[in-house]
């Protein structure tokens, strides 16, 4: 179990953007030694972070409900 | 009636300055490092975050470290806690990028009244108790991240393993404005040790453009250059004025509910600490294979919406344990998630519908600065 408040740019091995019943959606990231949801909220540190990993070459796995 | 009087006094100011008297005059939170829900000790410590103590970040790690919450604490003061940092693997030589600090970051609607960017800008005094084998002279600062602006001073420790209380006044500043928001605002660093890029410049006593080389400029010391190195602090207050008060000692509640506003552990409702197995009050009900909703609020209302993740009962992450039942899913994510409520949850094929299936785990909530 990894310890929260630790989450780095350099630990993200995949985002996938999940969508929720009301059309919603969160981020479910998946890190070396973690895995978490990220809500969408600029305001919120590791969404922060998730930005930076993908205005630095990372590819968001996307798949909107039809 | 004296006792009245005394506390309508401590709590009115009609000069128009901020009164250093008031309830919760104290700028730093869970300054006695009595809140640590992420665990009391983490080892093998060689990269930043926050990792055990509540609301107190390393920021840069050279060396390899314990971080710990320790009982070694200034006799008769009233502190049960303090961060302790134990370096296990030395680095003497950081290259010049490393840096070695903790700090504490404030959100900008929390330092309002310090009136920055006007003539009437409010000084602050920062003052806490520290103790090291490491004697020599350390640096502390102020960060205005809102500005890119900076203020420090050093301190000495002349006392080997000795308990020590500094006290450092730091100027109001005239320029500049906080944003009034949830955002890092103002951060208050204890730098430990660094590399060049930190140490190339002068100490910043006056407010001014911050500038990497004047971080650490003023540290003659590597905290980092010994494995026999260990380095205490508690007692933490930033406070408008010219002097330091008593230390503001907070109800334990009061203490953990604050802490709350950034990191929550469903665990933490037992007794503060973290927990193992479960230890959750939050469930969820399913309403088809792919997702389960229930209205779960956090005990106070959160910096911002929150970084979720679930463990099950055997404490691995992305699991989420059917009641009576077993974990299951693998990977679940969190959403609807609001700075009060954490709703839904959700894993393709992951959920049974029906009685009595309810999900539930161990939550842990990050809206840290």
């Amino acid at each position: 179990m990894e310890k929260i408040g630790t989450f780095r740019k350099e630990d993200i091995t995949t985002v996938k953007k999940v969508y929720f019943f009301d059309g919603s959606w969160s981020y479910n990231v998946v890190g070396t030694n973690f895995k978490c949801s990220v809500p969408e909220s600029t305001s919120n540190t590791d969404y922060q972070i998730i930005q930076e990993w993908i205005a630095d070459g990372g590819t968001v796995i996307d798949n909107p409900p039809e | 009636m004296g006792s009245i009087a005394r506390t309508l006094a401590n709590s009115i100011s009609d000069t128009g300055t901020v009164a250093s008297g008031v309830n919760f005059r104290n700028l730093v939170i869970n300054g006695d490092m009595s809140i640590a829900q992420r665990g009391t000790s983490e080892s093998s410590v060689t990269t930043g975050g926050y990792k055990t103590i509540d609301r107190w970040q390393n920021v840069g790690i050279f060396g390899t470290w314990t971080i710990s919450q320790s009982t070694d604490v200034p006799s008769g003061q009233g502190f049960s806690s303090s961060f302790k940092m134990d370096c296990t693997t030395a680095n003497a030589s950081p290259s010049a990028g490393n840096q070695l600090h903790i700090s504490q970051r404030i959100e900008g609607q929390n330092v309002q009244y310090l009136k920055k960017g006007t003539s009437s800008a409010e000084s602050l005094t920062l003052s806490f108790w520290v103790k090291t084998n490491k004697t020599g002279t350390y640096q502390v600062n102020l960060r205005d991240k809102d500005n890119t602006r900076i203020i420090g001073q050093t301190y000495t420790v002349s006392s080997a393993d000795t308990w020590e209380k500094k006290t450092i006044t730091f100027a109001g500043d005239t320029t500049g404005t906080f944003g009034n928001d949830d955002g890092n605002s103002l951060e208050c660093e204890w730098f430990l040790g660094a590399g060049s890029t930190y140490t190339g410049g002068a100490v910043p006593t006056s407010w001014e453009a911050e500038s990497a080389g004047d971080r650490a400029a003023g540290l003659t010391v590597n905290l980092a250059d010994n494995t026999a190195n260990e380095w205490f602090i508690t007692g933490v207050q930033l406070e408008v004025g010219s002097s330091a008060t008593d230390f503001e000692f907070l109800p334990y509640d009061v203490n953990l509910q604050r802490c709350q506003r950034y990191y929550f552990d469903t665990a933490s409702v037992v007794n503060g600490e973290a927990g193992s197995g479960l230890g959750g009050i939050f469930t969820f009900k399913a309403f088809n294979s792919n997702e389960a909703a229930g209205y779960n609020a956090f005990p106070v209302t959160m910096r911002t919406n929150p970084t979720i993740t679930v463990t099950d009962n055997g404490g691995v992450d992305g699991k989420i344990h059917r009641f009576a039942s077993g974990d299951v899913g693998s990977s679940v994510t969190f959403g609807n998630v609001s700075n009060s409520a954490v709703i839904a949850c959700n894993e393709t094929s992951t959920f049974t519908t029906g009685e009595p299936n309810i999900y539930g785990g161990r939550i842990r909530a990050n809206a840290e600065l």
